[in-house]
């Protein structure tokens, strides 16, 4: 069988869209089901406010659901957009941009469901602050979700950028890798800032009169968590944007392609170990409020130093793309 | 769908280079700045004890971000820094917000505009830091724990800068290419205000707050 581009960017453009979905169906279930798990404890807990209990429920598992809704936009523009193009890279374009949507939102749809249960307990245990318990939960969901925004940013700036033009050899593993960057640099980010607010949620709950520094500190810890992710996509921005020389050999397109992987990689771990120091700091400042700027300092040089692989993993990307 | 690359600019041939400017970004960077004029010189036209609603306003914010600097930084620091923390988090919210009228765009969409804020924070966190410990101790922290890690903590330092702007700019970009996309996928029926309220006012806000956050985390953790 002779299989000519156009044949490849389809079975590219489908294969891509399968992964998107696929993968993308990981995260958000898992978080969604933790999320109704926390709730069925809430309502035993406190049958009197199931209402309310439920109402947080859906607009948690709403909220974490978002990163496949994501995954499903990508796959269905995959499916359903005729990609016309003269150029092999277009069909590992398409790939890439699937699997980069498919990985992204695996991290952010577990975390986002760390805080909407924590929430529903929160409410079980001290209804007086649902409204505020809610409030936080948005915070605390909505920024989890920015690691699986950034692979959606790579994903499109993937799909809609014409790269036909650009020489075959190194370009296909460059689309490639920033892919695997984006997408594989999002799963510990997302994962470790669902962490952080669910303790933000927990310590809400348990201490009202400290919501305001806790809200501050989860915002700032989840922020930080991010570095990684953000690691990531400035990888795959270098990786797609970079015009490269063409090449007959195999090494040049293997050192892009094994850029993106160790980005992608190096960020998982990352992420998820600056969530942990984040999720304690903001524990503990809601069982002691005085102690904020000493914690919050604590986090932040102990976050810098949990940062360090990833920032390794950048400069062994950066040598990878200007100096091999 | 087109709309994701469109990029309006001008581009002046300068001494054998070419100067690009981004027209659009530059448009609405101006909107917003005019906006905060006008609502700084209407909010404090009229200071009265019983406020109008713009004062309120104004008074709610500024002390509001005021007290978020002193908590980050002692008193005297933040008689110093607070202005620009005012300053810098209602450019951030402004921009952040003026993508849902109609016609306009975010100026923080484009990644010159974070980039150049982070880039402006950076510079001021380390000129405050040399300041207030003087070059050598500056100098040494850079030398912790061992001589060696020099260049790491260098790259370290300089990372934080691309974090802090790539967040925003990845945020808002990210917003405003779903909201593109899901309105040309539904023919912009119902769903596309829920978006813009979730996107543009809320994520808009929250970025906001991050990115002002941080750039008073930076400040504060150079000047102790």
């Amino acid at each position: 069988m002779d299989f000519d581009i156009q044949t490849w960017i389809s079975v590219a453009a489908f294969m891509g869209g399968a992964l998107a979905m696929g993968l993308g169906a990981i995260g958000a279930a898992i978080g969604e089901g933790y999320t109704a798990a926390q709730a069925n404890a809430a309502v035993s807990r406190n049958p009197g406010i199931s209402g309310d209990i439920l109402k947080s429920m859906l607009v948690g598992q709403a909220i974490a659901e978002s990163a496949s809704i994501f995954a499903l936009v990508v796959a269905m523009i995959l499916l359903f957009t005729s990609f016309t193009s003269q150029s092999y890279v277009t069909a590992c374009v398409m790939l890439s941009s699937g699997l980069c949507m498919g990985f992204g939102a695996i991290g952010s749809g577990v975390g986002s469901g760390f805080p909407a249960g924590a929430a529903c307990m929160g409410m079980a245990r001290q209804p007086a602050m649902s409204g505020r318990l809610t409030t936080n939960m948005l915070i605390g969901s909505a920024v989890c979700q920015t690691p699986s925004i950034f692979a959606l940013v790579t994903s499109f700036i993937l799909l809609f950028t014409d790269f036909s033009a650009r020489a075959v050899s190194p370009t296909w593993a460059a689309v490639l890798g920033a892919g695997f960057a984006s997408g594989l640099g999002a799963v510990g980010s997302g994962l470790g800032g669902g962490l952080v607010a669910e303790s933000g949620c927990k310590g809400i709950a348990r201490q009202p009169l400290s919501a305001t520094p806790v809200t501050n500190v989860m915002l700032l810890g989840q922020a930080v968590t991010q570095t990684t992710a953000i690691y990531g996509l400035l990888i795959g921005f270098i990786l797609m944007f970079k015009s490269f020389p063409a090449t007959d050999s195999i090494a040049p397109p293997m050192a892009l392609l094994g850029a993106g992987l160790c980005m992608g990689i190096g960020a998982i771990g990352p992420g998820i170990g600056e969530g942990f120091t984040a999720r304690s700091a903001v524990k503990w400042i809601a069982r002691n409020e005085g102690a904020t700027a000493d914690l919050t300092r604590l986090m932040l040089v102990g976050q810098a130093v949990a940062e360090s692989t990833g920032i390794y993993s950048l400069v062994i990307a950066l040598i990878l793309i200007f100096v091999a | 769908m087109e709309e994701l690359g469109k990029v309006h600019q001008l581009i002046i041939p300068l001494f054998g280079r070419d100067l690009t400017f981004n027209l659009d970004v530059i448009l609405m960077t101006w909107i917003v700045i005019t906006v905060l004029i006008l609502f700084g010189f209407f909010s404090s036209r009229k200071k009265s004890l019983l406020p109008g609603p713009l004062q309120v306003l104004g008074e709610l914010l500024v002390s509001q971000l005021y007290n978020l600097t002193e908590d980050a930084m002692d008193k005297e620091k933040a008689e110093k820094y607070g202005p620009l923390v005012c300053a810098l988090f209602m450019f951030l919210l402004c921009s952040n917000w003026i993508g849902m009228i109609p016609h306009l765009h975010e100026p923080t969409k484009d990644l010159n505009t974070p980039l150049s804020l982070g880039i402006m924070g950076f510079c001021i966190a380390h000129y405050a830091g040399i300041k207030s410990k003087g070059l050598k101790k500056y100098a040494k922290e850079y030398c912790e724990p061992i001589f060696f890690m020099m260049p790491l903590n260098v790259i370290g330092e300089l990372a934080k800068v691309v974090s802090i702007s790539f967040r925003l700019f990845g945020n808002i970009m990210g917003g405003a290419i779903i909201i593109l996309v899901v309105s040309y996928l539904t023919y912009s029926v119902i769903i596309p205000p829920f978006l813009n309220a979730f996107f543009g006012i809320f994520v808009g806000a929250i970025q906001a707050f991050v990115f002002t956050m941080l750039t008073v985390v930076y400040i504060s953790v150079q000047v102790k």
